[in-house]
């Protein structure tokens, strides 16, 4: 039992050495990266890529279910978006409120019989409107279909941009969103099939008219940590995977994708948990297996703002769906591992998945109860778990250290000294006791998973009223 | 000698720690210490900076009028950035007189002059720079150091030496540009250079001649789709050549540029095309057609009508409802064809433009059509649906091409 507990300890020691570095590393590669896309950006400048004919057309697939409060203000956001061929088409997801009717009214709707050929499933479409007000706006009216991926399906059935770029209803978008995101694509649109946009967090901003005004940190703590836990996966993980070119998530609330890749694979998968991540994964494997020369990329510039959850009850039904959908993509894709077909995908990106997202709430239980279990049999060394506690907290406090002085070298949306150095402060506070929490809502999306609860359900969410709204 | 991992195994996890914790709070302090100066210093830095563009701003006129002599700012780098900045930002959005007016004060501050010096001098992320703001003067003499930057190893400095020539806009932007590719190939990703290459051949497309009938490979798609951006009416039968050619890429550019030339000859050549094997040939010559305006491309776009792919039938529908003609005959006509995708893209493009209503009002007025056919085409206008006898008539009729919808 002892030569268990020791080999157990020792296993949970290497564990935790190897994703720390792996993130700081991560940190390393991301660092240096921002510094070289920041000086690209010099020489690209934004006005260019929208008075130039070669900008190829986009489509902007907005699924909305239940959104009345904020639909009209979104959509008014959308079609004044910098880009110089905008399609804008709204989903109506079988909305039991009156988005539909408030989108008629707004835009002034009429019905149109505009080629809609399902080429990817969803749920029956109702009815294709256009906009008199705006003819870039088009509204599919459809069934719902119980899932965002199903809403979207739809959209891109009615879309006839060469790209389409899906965003969240209740997300702000930058002026200039549309343009940055296109930066990727443009510098090499033979091998860009994809890009995925950085999504910040939006409470405790300023929003006027649908629009973000000033960008200050939430007032709650929950709200917080997210903002580092955002500031860190997207500025760190997101942005040094997509430099190996094994970016394997490209977030549902603001992506750009290759239309004809997306039909080509199905479109998305509307019972996926984690419609995003799947769609992505499929993409890797349909290209991987054509044997093409692609790049999936990021853009790390800010872009998209969404809510995050307020209350610990929907944060923890948000990350225990979110590791559903992390068990729900992997195991598919299982096969994937290993295969020399399959590249660094198969041989870096899912296994860091699987080893390092998926078993970390398992391997950190298991660590916590064989500490436990040593102290009780006094087999454990007081000395040195104080070390690995200590030395634990301040390799992560490092890596969180790390995502602020990334937005503090490149963006710097936070001006305001009070929001940094609270922001600073919660880097040292993240760590307990909200990271056992974390681990037990994955655990309990494991465990629900594995017990057949694999159903897509939408989170509350309160629109605007999360940031303030002017 | 041992390895790497013995040395650490060796060490012990208790030591290995121990030493770990002591970098990682270093660290920590030094992050935080890095995060606080540098606010400290950026807030020093943009209030002293706002403050100097807003005396600069005051005196603004005088500046670039040559009152306040330039000696007095140049060598004051802090003073010559800001300048700059303000006058290239002013340049972007200004009009000929004033463009003309701030171009004549950079020429004569010698801030031109001194960007052509670091672009040809300086490397890496400075030359680029100076690449950049060259190429934002639009100034003729930074050519030359812009078409040295072609030649970097750098793809970076390559690309902002490219849009660089790119914003020049004139013809001898583009004799460098196709210089540098007629030597080296296609040494920098499609995009940037085709819209360098619009941007500077708009005036003389003819230059561009030479370089497509002789490059091969990628380099001639991209030069063709360049040429078919820009082509003019004066370059109609230089164009003939390429409507043969083996790649359906050049194909297409010829397709594009047709409708640029002389409507006689394009529309022969753009019939023609409309019946390539490739898809997107087929669509542009369709695109091209309707361009036109033509009637007597009814036909062809009838035909567009029936084609295979989903974007050659939402065009050609486009192009017959954009046609300047009597809408109820087209009408009867796409409704003979017994196409039920094409029907149907022809009400979209219909309901698209707005004019539903004018077609119902042609179909009242004609004479040409008896009560029985004009009661059938108003219902199908209606519904949207073929008549059920024609319906089925519709079903069986054979999908060639077998890639319906």
């Amino acid at each position: 039992m002892i030569r268990f507990l020791e080999i157990s300890n020792q296993t949970l020691f290497w564990y935790y050495l190897a994703s720390n570095l792996a993130y700081l590393t991560m940190l390393i590669i991301a660092v240096k990266t921002s510094a070289l896309h920041q000086h690209r950006l010099e020489s690209h400048r934004l006005s260019w890529i929208k008075e130039s004919p070669m900008a190829p057309p986009i489509t902007v697939l907005v699924p909305a279910h239940n959104e009345e409060a904020s639909i009209r203000v979104a959509v008014r956001n959308l079609l004044e978006l910098d880009y110089p061929q905008l399609e804008v088409i709204v989903v109506n997801d079988g909305s039991e409120d009156r988005t539909f009717e408030e989108l008629r009214e707004e835009f002034r709707l009429r019905p149109v019989r505009a080629v809609y050929v399902p080429e990817v499933k969803s749920a029956p479409v109702k009815g294709l409107y256009r906009s008199e007000v705006d003819a870039g706006l088009v509204v599919v009216d459809k069934e719902a279909g119980g899932s965002k991926a199903d809403a979207v399906n739809a959209g891109l059935n009615a879309a006839t941009s060469p790209y389409v770029c899906v965003v969240d209803a209740d997300s702000v978008l930058e002026r200039d969103a549309l343009l940055r995101i296109m930066v990727p694509i443009l510098a090499d649109p033979k091998r860009v099939v994809a890009v995925g946009g950085i999504v910040r967090v939006l409470n405790g901003s300023e929003v006027e008219g649908g629009q973000l005004r000033r960008v200050r940190l939430p007032r709650k703590s929950i709200e917080v940590i997210q903002v580092i836990e955002y500031l860190r996966a997207f500025l760190i993980g997101r942005e040094a995977w997509a430099q190996g070119n094994m970016l394997m998530i490209i977030s549902g609330a603001f992506g750009l994708f290759r239309t004809d890749l997306v039909r080509a694979v199905g479109g998305y998968r509307a019972r996926s948990i984690g419609e995003d991540f799947d769609l992505v994964a499929r993409l890797h494997r349909h290209l991987r297996e054509k044997g093409a020369d692609y790049k999936i990329r990021f853009v790390p510039d800010p872009m998209c703002w969404t809510e995050v959850p307020s209350d610990l009850k929907s944060l923890a039904r948000q990350r225990a769906r979110w590791q559903k959908g992390l068990l729900d993509v992997l195991w598919p894709n299982r096969d994937m591992l290993f295969r020399p077909r399959y590249g660094r995908i198969g041989f870096f990106a899912l296994p860091y998945l699987w080893l390092f997202e998926l078993f970390a709430p398992v391997v950190e239980i298991i660590g916590i109860a064989t500490i436990i279990l040593a102290a009780v049999l006094g087999v454990l060394s007081r000395e040195f778990f104080l070390q690995f506690l200590l030395f634990g907290y301040a390799f992560a406090t490092v890596i969180s250290m790390g995502s602020v002085l990334q937005e503090e070298i490149t963006y710097k949306r936070y001006n305001d000294w009070k929001d940094v150095v609270r922001l600073v402060s919660y880097c040292f506070l993240e760590h307990f006791p909200y990271r056992q929490l974390h681990m037990i809502w994955r655990l309990q999306g494991l465990w629900q998973y594995l017990r057949g609860d694999n159903v897509w359900r939408p989170l509350k969410r309160k629109g605007l009223a999360s940031a303030r709204v002017q | 000698m041992g390895s790497i991992f013995e040395k650490l195994w060796r060490l012990s996890p208790a030591a290995f720690v121990l030493k770990a914790i002591v970098v990682a709070i270093v660290a920590d302090g030094l992050l935080l210490a890095f995060i606080l100066l540098r606010r400290t210093y950026r807030k020093w830095y943009f209030a002293r900076r706002d403050a100097h563009v807003f005396e600069l701003r005051q005196i603004w006129e005088a500046l670039i009028s040559g009152q306040i002599p330039y000696e007095r700012w140049r060598k004051k780098p802090f003073d010559r950035r800001i300048i700059e900045s303000i006058a290239l930002d002013e340049f972007e959005t200004a009009g000929p007189e004033q463009s003309a007016r701030l171009l004549k004060f950079l020429r004569a501050s010698g801030l031109i002059e001194k960007r052509i010096f670091e672009a040809r001098r300086l490397t890496g992320w400075r030359r680029m720079r100076a690449l950049v703001a060259l190429g934002r003067t639009r100034a003729p003499e930074g050519i030359p150091a812009l078409a040295e930057g072609l030649r970097d190893r750098d793809l970076e400095i390559r690309l902002a030496a490219l849009r660089g020539l790119g914003r020049t806009a004139c013809p001898q932007a583009a004799v460098e540009i196709l210089a540098w590719v007629g030597e080296v190939g296609l040494a920098v990703p499609a995009l940037p250079l085709q819209s360098a290459l619009i941007q500077c051949c708009a005036e003389r497309p003819q230059l561009l001649l030479p370089l497509v009938q002789h490059a091969e490979g990628p380099l001639r798609e991209v030069l063709g789709r360049v040429l078919g951006e820009v082509a003019t009416p004066s370059l109609g039968l230089d164009l003939l050549q390429f409507v043969a050619d083996e790649r359906e890429e050049l194909r297409a550019a010829a397709a594009r540029a047709m409708s640029h030339t002389e409507p006689n000859l394009a529309f022969e050549v753009l019939n023609e095309l409309a019946t390539d094997p490739v898809w997107f040939v087929r669509l542009r010559a369709i695109i091209s057609l309707g361009g036109l305006g033509d009637p007597r491309a009814v036909p062809t776009l009838l035909q567009g009508l029936t084609d295979a792919n989903r974007l050659v039938r939402l065009r050609a529908a486009e192009a017959l409802v954009g046609l300047r003609t009597e809408m109820a005959p087209i009408f009867q006509h796409v409704v003979e064809i017994r196409d039920r995708y094409g029907l149907h893209a022809y009400l979209t493009a219909l309901e698209n433009a707005n004019l539903q209503g004018k077609l119902e009002a042609e179909l009242q007025a004609s004479t040409k059509i008896t009560t029985e056919e004009r009661q059938r085409l108003e219902s199908v206008l209606q519904t949207g649906a073929l008549p059920a006898e024609e319906a089925a008539t519709a079903e069986r009729i054979p999908d060639k091409a077998g890639l319906r919808p």
